[in-house]
């Protein structure tokens, strides 16, 4: 399984990829909007974890974005925010969604099953 | 002294909350990406951990290394919420002698991820001397913080967004630029911040667009003459 990570959080996403190499998961990273789109046009991915709130795109743009790059690729939103409206964002257009902090056991389950066919 | 009516406090009272809310939300989400870090950070260790038990050569740099970022994650968070403390605290007194120019330091800090989400950066400066001014110092911070969203929300091309407070005739400015295109009117920003009218009528505060400088002015008068800033 390959992830993109997205999160204008650098120590997060470099973090969450150490430890997701750990558990044999290859993960990527981006901290921008841009960088991500970058990476998703140089490789393809399974599935890509995006922050809902971000500086410049949203989440939710992004994902738009990248599904545009690559229409097969999954996605799973995760929020600091944790509102409602978050939420309801979130479920609506994610495959799922998951509020920091990370389990990281329960978002590589979560991984696997959204990777599922 | 100008007496106001029941609606006038009524409608003080909504914005108080909403500024407060609008900042606890902010700074809660903040915290919460820092301790999202940490929570990724103490992992990592114990997989470094679990990984040197299974036989992986010892490395003490790379458990060194995360310990330091877990401490500097924890520093940031406490920074965040001393600042939200102090936001708190300032209710404590209605009217108290308060320098403007730390306030304002206070409230750009506490907006730093609410401008980051807007790609602004800002900065504050002041005087060495301070700017005192005896006010209201929440209401003060309050209107600040309204002025400031304003501010980001026109700022220009730069990005870059100078809150610049200094003396004034009697009491002090806050000066926010540098602003896009003409600025903004004070009934305009009336229109998109209900709350505002009604806290700068309270603080006997003017608001003004500089349009040479590209600047909004929040021109805080001191509410009494004995004010120690010596402010006539």
């Amino acid at each position: 399984m390959k992830v993109l990570l997205v999160d204008d959080e650098k120590e997060l996403v470099t973090t969450l990829a150490e430890r997701l190499g750990f558990r044999g998961v290859e993960a990527r990273w981006a901290t921008t909007g841009r960088d991500a789109v970058a990476l998703a046009v140089a490789e393809p991915f399974d599935v890509a974890v995006l922050d809902v709130k971000m500086p410049r795109v949203s989440g939710i743009q992004l994902k738009k974005e990248l599904e545009r790059i690559r229409p097969e690729m999954k996605f799973v939103f995760v929020t600091g925010h944790g509102s409602e409206e978050d939420f309801r964002i979130g479920s609506a257009e994610a495959d799922r969604y998951l509020a920091k902090p990370l389990d990281i056991d329960a978002l590589v389950e979560t991984l696997t099953e959204v990777v599922s066919p | 002294m100008k007496i106001h009516d029941s609606q006038h406090w009524q409608d003080l009272s909504v914005e108080c909350l909403r500024f407060f809310g609008a900042m606890s939300a902010s700074v809660s989400h903040e915290i919460r990406n820092k301790l999202a870090v940490i929570n990724e950070k103490a992992g990592l260790v114990e997989d470094i951990a679990a990984a040197m038990r299974s036989g992986r050569a010892p490395d003490p740099d790379r458990l060194e290394t995360q310990a330091r970022k877990i401490v500097d994650q924890v520093q940031q968070a406490n920074r965040i919420v001393r600042a939200l403390n102090r936001l708190a605290h300032s209710t404590d007194e209605s009217d108290a002698t308060v320098d403007v120019a730390d306030l304002a330091a206070l409230v750009v800090e506490l907006y730093g991820r609410k401008a980051a989400m807007a790609q602004a950066v800002v900065r504050s400066e002041g005087p060495d001397g301070g700017v005192p001014v005896h006010t209201n110092p929440y209401l003060l911070a309050n209107a600040i913080g309204l002025c400031l969203g304003a501010a980001v929300a026109r700022v220009d091309d730069s990005r870059a967004l100078t809150v610049v407070t200094e003396n004034a005739a009697n009491g002090a400015a806050v000066r926010f630029g540098r602003l896009a295109g003409g600025g903004v009117g004070r009934s305009e920003l009336e229109g998109e911040c209900p709350g505002l009218g009604t806290l700068l009528e309270t603080l006997d505060a003017g608001l003004a667009m500089d349009a040479e400088g590209g600047e909004l002015v929040l021109e805080v008068r001191s509410l009494k003459s004995d004010d120690p800033g010596g402010h006539q």
